[in-house]
């Protein structure tokens, strides 16, 4: 048999904890960089210079260089500057800035789309230019963006494999624990394959249906039956 | 006769090397309703962005109901963002494309301004918005969402949220230009009924026949100066100027075709 039940029995607790791992690093890096990408995608687009350049050099610099570069130059290079860092902080401060510059980008794509008139209609009833974005581009904005942050988000589900690198204990390096410890490769990377599909597809389909569902506009009469937000 | 509403001095703007407004001034009294008519690129709708501070004037002087500011190039960047929108929230505008906020529901749209601007309770807030829709003939429609109403009625609904700050003035900028010529009329009538209140307006249009019913004043512009100007009947009726005759003559003669 390909596949070892007795050594798949022993391998499945600690792809488990691993699988945990991930999914933990998922939501802790996500969350802070859907929130972290909107500040980013603002500052770029504001008046200040000095904060502009800054915030296109850090993207800049982000997009052109591989993450498992930059997660190992993070781990192993800047304890060297005098900055040890345990392995989740550096998966996490790595992951985060890596995904944060990508979504600041889709951010600042759907903050521009959000049409003139919508800028001015809020300037007519006396908001502020701030005040505008937190009432209405930024939520128009945000609603279109909804499946794209999705898919990155899925991304980043994946790329957490690439901690492993920095010895972060999540499912792809329990898998190579284990199967170093087996000689298994087949049994232990055909678990970790599944587990990664297991919530990888899920999420997949959730992003699908969220798209769909934008396509329908505000009135959600075809989707969800008349489930209306009231006017808190 | 009191203190004008909304008084405009010397007005320049000009969008690169195109000057779209000239030196332009205007004085419009309390209640007053003026249609002003003029062909595209004349700066009628830059007039009202300006007034509305929704374009940045070059140079000028613009004061609304007492408030005044004053811009010239070497100090306009002093004119604070608040103090702007102060201005803003006392001036109600009205698009050609409406501009409702799309994520909100018609009621949201016209509470937007109560509620996020001029913090008002809930419970005023929601009954004036109540009492809007009313005005606007939508009561039934204060849950449906932009993308569910007519052209008709979201831009009713526009009028609603510009009233909804209690404006002293309105500015109407080619508010039925983007409407069927069926639904033009439901519109007017709303508009109408604002004249009659006695609100002060300042209406851009190509609807000869609602300024010539309801304004008491016309402005004909042409290349950002005011042409010619007088009470509708006179205006239309034995114009002065041959660039205003020619104006006329264009639309209407469009008119009869249509």
């Amino acid at each position: 048999m390909i596949f070892n039940m007795v050594n798949a029995k022993a391998a499945l607790g600690p792809l488990f904890m691993g699988l945990l791992m991930t999914i933990v690093l998922t939501f802790a890096c996500g969350i802070t960089s859907l929130i972290l990408g909107v500040f980013v995608a603002l500052g770029k687009m504001s008046k200040i210079r000095i904060l502009r350049f800054v915030i296109t050099a850090y993207v800049t610099i982000v997009r052109s260089t591989p993450l498992l570069v930059q997660l190992i130059f993070i781990y192993f290079a800047l304890p060297f500057a005098g900055i040890s860092l345990s392995p989740f902080v550096a998966a996490y401060i790595g992951l985060s800035l890596n995904v944060t510059a990508y979504l600041s980008e889709v951010y600042r794509g759907g903050i521009e789309a959000v049409p003139k008139g919508q800028h001015d209609a809020a300037a007519a009833i006396g908001m502020t230019k701030s005040k505008a974005m937190a009432r209405v581009i930024f939520p128009q904005a945000f609603r279109t963006l909804i499946p794209s942050l999705g898919n990155y988000v899925v991304s980043l589900f994946k790329d957490t494999s690439l901690a492993s690198a920095v010895t972060i204990q999540e499912l792809m390096f329990k898998g190579q624990i284990v199967a170093g410890a087996t000689y298994d490769y087949m049994t232990v990377y055909i678990m970790v394959f599944v587990m990664y599909f297991l919530v990888g597809f899920p999420a997949i389909q959730l992003v699908t249906y969220l798209e769909k569902r934008m396509k329908n506009g505000y009135a959600r009469k075809k989707v969800a039956p008349a489930k209306r937000e009231v006017a808190a | 006769m009191t203190d004008p509403m909304v008084e405009v001095e010397n007005l320049s703007k000009s969008f690169g090397d195109n000057l779209v407004l000239d030196s332009f001034s205007m004085s419009v009294a309390k209640g007053e309703v003026v249609g002003i008519i003029g062909p595209s690129g004349s700066g009628k709708s830059t007039l009202l962005r300006c007034i509305n501070f929704l374009e940045k004037p070059n140079a000028g002087v613009i004061t609304i109901s007492g408030e005044r500011i004053t811009i010239d190039n070497h100090t306009s960047s002093k004119v604070s963002g608040e103090k702007i929108a102060h201005l803003q929230s006392k001036v109600g505008m009205v698009f050609q494309q409406f501009n409702l906020f799309p994520h909100m529901t018609a009621k949201q749209n016209i509470m937007a301004g109560p509620r996020y601007v001029l913090k008002e309770k809930a419970e005023v807030y929601e009954e004036k918005a109540i009492r809007l829709l009313q005005q606007v003939g939508l009561p039934e429609k204060a849950d449906a969402y932009p993308e569910e109403l007519s052209g008709g009625q979201q831009q009713r609904v526009a009028i609603a949220r510009a009233l909804a700050m209690n404006p002293e003035v309105m500015l109407f900028d080619e508010a039925t230009s983007a409407l069927d010529p069926e639904i033009v009329g439901e519109v007017l009538t709303v508009m109408r009924s604002l004249a009659n209140d006695g609100m002060t307006m300042l209406v851009v249009t190509h609807e000869m026949g609602f300024v010539r019913q309801v304004a008491d004043r016309v402005i004909f512009m042409d290349e950002g100066k005011i042409v010619e100007q007088g009470e509708p009947a006179v205006l239309f009726d034995k114009p002065e100027q041959q660039r205003t005759r020619d104006f006329l003559s264009a639309i209407l003669s469009h008119d009869r075709k249509e």
